[in-house]
């Protein structure tokens, strides 16, 4: 039987993280959110098991996000894992595809293309759960 | 295909898309000296004939792909076809933002600019499989720990 999926929203902007809620809860999604990236942490550490993460890079200090997604990474089992931002660099970028990051998304996010990203990541994650 | 295999054993085989001779048969030599079996696609469409035959546990391929065709989206294609195998892309110029960020998006494990040396690239990517295969072992393990 599949389950409802899961997602965590990692943003310090409110009105993204209220508007990126609106989308997925409209989408069917069960929606958790985080402004920082010691909520996410806290939230991916604990009893949260997420379908997929989408974080923000730079929060409460630059780059941050690619902490938000390294701790996603490890969880078990993994989510799909976003990075969205609006400041891509050689590093940040470089960091992202060495850590095995799923998507990495330009702002403004063109919603459409996270959207049907999202849900093919989370079914290929979710096959290859299955299969071990 | 070039590689000589122990008897009984399935090669361990890679499929190299690119349309320059010398890149291929450099990527060729180094493949062949680490025990693989490579086939060679010129263009997209020997490509898409390869991955209805073989199963690749390599796959690189030309970003610009001989007589058209975009080897980002071909890549992309392979990285679903074959999951675990590792995918990557041989560019022209040093790989930008925009490179790096396509090979997220495509599944693509690596970026190579097309003059590092075959060797170098070819160790790269055999480190990139080795540390998918541990980790899929490890992700086996812990499963049947839980399950019992």
């Amino acid at each position: 039987m599949l389950t409802k999926r899961s997602i965590l929203l990692v943003d310090d902007e409110n009105s993204i993280l209220e508007t990126l809620r609106l989308v997925f809860e409209r989408e069917g999604y069960e929606v958790a959110t985080a402004k920082n990236s010691t909520e996410a942490v806290g939230l991916i550490s604990g009893n949260g098991r997420f379908d997929a993460v989408i974080t923000d890079l730079n929060m409460e200090e630059e780059d941050i996000g690619l902490e938000v997604a390294r701790a996603a990474m490890k969880s078990k089992p993994r989510p799909a894992v976003v990075i969205c931002t609006g400041f891509a660099s050689m590093a940040n970028s470089r960091a992202a595809l060495e850590m095995g990051v799923d998507y990495m998304a330009h702002k403004p996010v063109e919603l459409n293309d996270l959207i049907s990203a999202l849900n093919r990541l989370i079914s290929r994650h979710r096959e290859w759960g299955e299969r071990g | 295909m070039n590689a000589k295999t122990a008897a009984g054993k399935r090669p361990r085989m890679a499929l190299l898309v690119h349309g320059n001779e010398a890149v291929v048969s450099s990527l060729q030599d180094a493949l062949s000296e680490r025990g693989f079996v490579t086939v060679v696609a010129q263009d997209l469409a020997s490509a898409l004939s390869a991955i209805t035959t073989h199963y690749f546990e390599v796959a690189i391929v030309s970003s610009q792909l001989a007589g058209g065709g975009d080897g980002w989206h071909l890549a992309g294609v392979l990285h679903l076809v074959f999951p675990k195998a590792v995918v990557c892309v041989i560019s022209l110029t040093e790989p930008d933002v925009l490179a790096l960020q396509a090979a997220i998006n495509y599944g693509v494990r690596e970026v190579y600019q097309q003059s590092r040396p075959a060797p170098e690239m070819i160790s790269s990517i055999l480190r990139q499989l080795e540390h998918s295969s541990r980790s899929s072992t490890a992700r086996i393990a812990a499963r049947r720990m839980r399950f019992g």
